[in-house]
């Protein structure tokens, strides 16, 4: 009853405030009358009785206050109070909130922003039922380095069968099928998985089912489940396809399922998924090439399930020292294993732009430092009337509170336009772990409104509570204002310091990555990259089955391709450079000790046409390049790179030796060339030992055709998707792109990073120029009049201006100390993202600091120019 | 009426014989005068002066804010009426709550200064 009571009363409190607020005066009036009459009738003046019975009532308006207090409504009549006289304020000096709104909403706006991308990307869990379960299991081998290494099909089956730690485990193998359901081929990514893949994700079809386990078994595997995308595009949304065959790679496969919409494996956006038909049979016995993911069991941790790996996976190096001697497994959480890549890259640029708040944040609290001076009398006012100190912080901090709110909502506009600029700078190669497009919604908006509070209490509390402690009393004594509070200007330098210094600290970490992204663009590749096209294509297994057929389909698709008019070469490889892609193979010098898989040296391996190094221009060293003549029947031959040949032949001829590569077993393979180094998986990795196959002699499934033109390379493209065509009218084309195009993506990513963190760091500055600038013209308007004593006594005007400079200067010289000790410190956290370029590397440093310095000066050059006219005559007239 | 008037008189001329009130016994006192009839706040305060026979000072500055406090927390409840000199005045009444609390109050006080007393009255030899 009591606190229903008690609401009732507040809520009346609250909602009839006008009527209370009469009836409290009639009744205080009523009191004094009252009290006055009664003195009447003793006889006293009515005049002289009225007077006696206020002085004995007391202070009116503070027992006004009490009352409403009393009432509990207090707090929210202050709030509205305080929050129209915040407005009016702010409105009074729309040059001062409109700075003050600006720089919080280029703050706010810039974190909400990238914030969003951190959170789609990083923060929220994986689209499936509980993903935090989810993992996925690599091979590693320490002693090589490889820590995540794909997975051997035995090895896979091993776990499978004798882990504890996983309610489930499949394998997975990206593939390309060619699907031609519209008359057209066309080129899907597939995902070829054992059956219990989408029990792991616990993501059934929306229509028909999953694999089961005999989905799995050769001969009974040709089913297929399509994406609700691919089922929508090419199948027209048909509702009976289910156990209707479509057909795939030329074969009919039966669709049993079709998933939901917008169901996506988080690295693989594949459009169809086939079974992968494993067994422990010779034709899964050698190579590693799954991915493998698995659920952990309920209450299983990470630390257990990777102890269960390692178990296990010595059980198999046991079983089979040969293929696994120091081989081992590592389980890592799936989100992060997906986004590892741009894990920290992103974590860096949300630092960034936290920091720029921080310096936006800097700078307000300055500005208000900086008015708050001018309002000392009408806080002392207001004290003086009964206004505790608490009331008057309360009062300050909710105008904070009003410009953070301004701010937030003029961020959250910048961040609405700006999200989509910043997603289009976002490189297509970075993998994003779901398929929805990233936006603002509410989990973004309540970190934006968190960030919001949280820099109101940074930039408002810390004034409010400084400027309340000032003795106020004093204040409101004639002449004590003009010296200004002394505590401020301490705080205010230490404020200026702050934001200089994590200028500086953004700077450093922007030059840096400026400085690795030109090492990186400037890095030769090895191979010319203008003038040349490039395309895929995936054979469909069915028609070209064996080697034979399939060395010949590739044969005659590349004499179609050099007779296309404009077209200087035209060869094949495996895959393109720079594309994060190549494959690796055990080898043996013919003659040198016979060596198991396990010991065995290893080296990059790729397969490349007839007239690959022709068409990518990279020289040849020694002997010739492949040619027709290395054909299907021919003795197998290969060419090295310059790297291979340093290390295993070392002072001997190359040319004319043998290898045994792992990869194909049956005759060993002549050494016919020595090519020049280039660079294979992305510009930053130095060049590998290699060994290079003819396609010819060891044709692949998949290719990717690689055109030199003589003029702009994409004119030629419709002529070469024809050629190939003429040759197989199925054969799906996909990636069609110049060579430039594949160069400039490889480095999307660092150009993204160094890009932002240039933007951010430029605003940084920016925002510190404006600091630098604000407290030294303050402070040269503070000591006006000092100043006119300095000219009365004969300092000249440049004394007075190198005066000035050397104030900002000081301040500028001990933020760059504390800025360059954070970024020494902080060095760490760049190391990774950088190319060639250490994080504390000297020339940067310097090239910062003196950037740093330089807005510094040019800050207090104004107000320096101003200090050194001043009058003395008018300065001391001043006071 | 006389009476009052007599008291305000002797009141406002022998103020520095009062005692002042002790913490957190005004509203107690206010519950008290409250509860022998309703009054408005000027009432209240005479009839308070009244019964203590001017030997107790109360702020008239605290006056108000508790009545409205005790009034929020539901003991006492207001009606405007009309004064005895015909103006319109609010006047407070106890509410059952508010009887409760005072019975409450009251026993607690009781007690409270038994105790008290009890100790004050102490001598050394009894320790």
């Amino acid at each position: 009853m009591k606190p229903l009571n008690r609401l009732r009363s507040w809520l009346r409190a609250v909602m009839q405030r006008e009527r209370n607020e009469r009836e409290m005066d009639a009744e205080l009036r009523f009191h004094i009358e009252a009290c006055a009459h009664d003195l009447v009738q003793l006889g006293v003046s009515r005049d002289e009785a009225l007077r006696r019975a206020r002085i004995e009532f007391g202070g009116m308006e503070r027992m006004k206050e009490e009352c409403r207090e009393s009432r509990g409504a207090a707090f929210v009549q202050r709030l509205t109070q305080d929050l129209i006289l915040g407005a009016r304020m702010l409105r009074k000096s729309p040059g001062f909130t409109a700075v003050a709104v600006l720089t919080l909403a280029l703050g706010i706006g810039a974190n909400t922003a990238i914030y969003s991308v951190v959170d789609a990307i990083l923060l929220r869990p994986l689209p499936y039922p509980e993903a935090t379960r989810l993992v996925r299991i690599w091979e590693s081998h320490p002693s090589r380095g490889y820590s995540r290494n794909v997975v051997n099909p035995f090895n896979f089956l091993d776990w499978r069968d004798h882990a504890h730690a996983f309610q489930a485990m499949a394998a997975l193998v990206r593939s390309t099928h060619n699907l031609n359901a519209q008359g057209q081929p066309i080129a899907v990514t597939g995902l070829r998985v054992s059956p219990e893949f989408f029990s792991v994700l616990e993501s059934p079809p929306v229509k028909g089912r999953s694999f089961a386990a005999d989905d799995a078994v050769p001969g009974h595997d040709r089913v297929a489940i399509l994406s609700y995308e691919l089922w929508q595009s090419q199948f027209a949304a048909a509702p009976d396809l289910l156990g209707h065959s479509i057909e795939v790679d030329g074969l009919p496969y039966v669709v049993v399922g079709v998933m939901p919409r917008g169901f996506s494996f988080p690295t693989t956006k594949a459009q169809i998924w086939t079974p992968l038909p494993l067994a422990r049979t010779e034709e899964w016995k050698d190579g590693r090439y799954l991915s493998v993911i698995a659920r952990l069991k309920t209450g299983v941790t990470l630390g257990q399930a990777r102890q269960d790996m390692a178990r296990v996976a010595s059980i198999a190096a046991e079983v089979r020292p040969d293929f696994d001697q120091g081989w081992s497994a590592e389980v890592y959480p799936l989100l992060e294993d997906a986004t590892q890549a741009i894990r920290q890259p992103l974590w860096v640029l949300l630092a960034s732009v936290g920091f720029l708040l921080l310096i936006a944040c800097a700078n307000i609290a300055n500005l208000l430092l900086m008015r708050s001076t001018g309002r000392i009398r009408e806080l002392a006012v207001r004290s003086a009337l009964g206004a505790t100190r608490w009331r008057l912080v309360q009062q300050l901090f909710v105008e904070s509170l009003l410009l953070s709110c301004a701010g937030m909502t003029a961020g959250l506009f910048l961040a609405r336009f700006g999200l989509p600029a910043l997603l289009a700078l976002i490189p297509q190669s970075m993998p994003l772990p779901r398929s929805e497009p990233i936006h603002i919604d509410g989990r973004v908006l309540l970190f934006t409104f968190l960030a919001s509070l949280c820099t109101a209490v940074l930039f408002g509390l810390t004034p409010a509570l400084h400027l309340s402690r000032v003795d106020l009393q004093n204040a409101l004594k004639e002449g004590s204002l003009r010296g200004g509070v002394g505590g401020h200007q301490a705080l205010r330098r230490g404020f200026v310091v702050a934001q200089v210094a994590l200028a500086l600290l953004l700077s450093v970490g922007a030059g840096l990555m400026l400085r690795s992204f030109a090492r990186l663009i400037a890095v030769d590749p090895g191979f010319q990259p203008e003038h040349l096209l490039t395309m895929r294509i995936f054979t469909s297994p069915s028609r070209y089955a064996d080697d034979l057929k399939r060395s010949a389909y590739f044969k005659q698709l590349l004499t179609e391709l050099r007779n296309i008019p404009g077209v200087r070469a035209a060869s094949s490889t495996q895959f393109l450079p720079l594309t994060e892609m190549t494959s690796g193979s055990c080898f043996a010098l013919v003659g040198g000790p016979t060596l198991t898989p396990a010991e065995a040296p290893s080296s990059q391996f790729l397969i490349v046409g007839t007239n690959y190094f022709r068409a990518m221009n990279i020289p040849l060293l020694k002997g010739r390049d492949f040619e027709e003549r290395d054909s299907f029947s021919s003795e197998p031959v290969a060419i090295v790179n310059h790297a291979f040949a340093h290390r295993y032949f070392a002072g001997q001829d190359a040319l004319g030796k043998q290898l045994r590569v792992c990869w194909t077993t049956e005759k060993p393979v002549e050494i016919i060339g020595v090519a020049a180094d280039s660079r294979q998986a992305d510009l930053q990795a130095a060049p590998e030992p290699t060994i290079f196959l003819s396609n010819f002699q060891a044709p692949m499934y998949f290719a990717t055709f690689v055109l030199r033109a003589e003029g702009d390379p994409r004119q030629i493209a419709h002529s070469a998707e024809e050629a190939i065509h003429r040759v197989d009218p199925d054969q799906a084309i996909s990636d069609v792109q110049s060579m430039r195009t594949v160069v400039n993506d490889s480095v999307a990513s660092p150009r993204f990073q160094t890009v932002l963190l240039a933007a951010f760091a430029s605003l940084a500055i920016l925002l510190a120029v404006v600091g630098v600038y604000g407290i030294v013209s303050y402070s040269v308007s503070q000591r006006t009049n000092e100043i006119g004593i300095r000219v009365a006594l004969g300092a000249r005007s440049r004394d007075i201006a190198r005066m000035v400079l050397r104030e900002a200067l000081t301040l500028a010289g001990i933020a760059l100390a504390v800025g360059l000790g954070a970024s020494l410190a902080m060095s760490r956290v760049l190391e990774s993202l950088l190319f060639e370029v250490q994080p504390t590397d000297s020339p940067t440093l310097a090239a910062v600091a003196c950037l740093i310095l330089a807005a510094c000066a040019c800050a207090a050059v104004l107000p320096a120019r101003r200090a050194s006219r001043v009058d003395p005559m008018v300065a001391l007239r001043y006071e | 009426m006389p009476i009052l008037l007599a008291h305000l008189g002797e009141w406002l001329l022998t103020k520095d014989k009062q005692l002042d009130l002790l913490q957190g016994t005004l509203d107690m006192l206010i519950l008290k005068a409250v509860s022998l009839g309703p009054f408005h706040g000027y009432g209240i305060l005479l009839r308070i002066q009244q019964i203590s026979k001017d030997r107790l000072e109360i702020q008239q500055g605290s006056l108000y804010p508790a009545l409205y406090r005790l009034e929020h927390q539901g003991w006492i409840t207001s009606e405007w009426g009309e004064s005895e000199n015909k103006r319109k005045a609010k006047y407070y009444r106890l509410t059952p709550a508010g009887v409760r609390r005072l019975d409450a109050e009251t026993d607690n006080w009781n007690r409270m200064a038994d105790v008290i007393a009890g100790i004050l009255r102490t001598k050394p030899e009894e320790v």
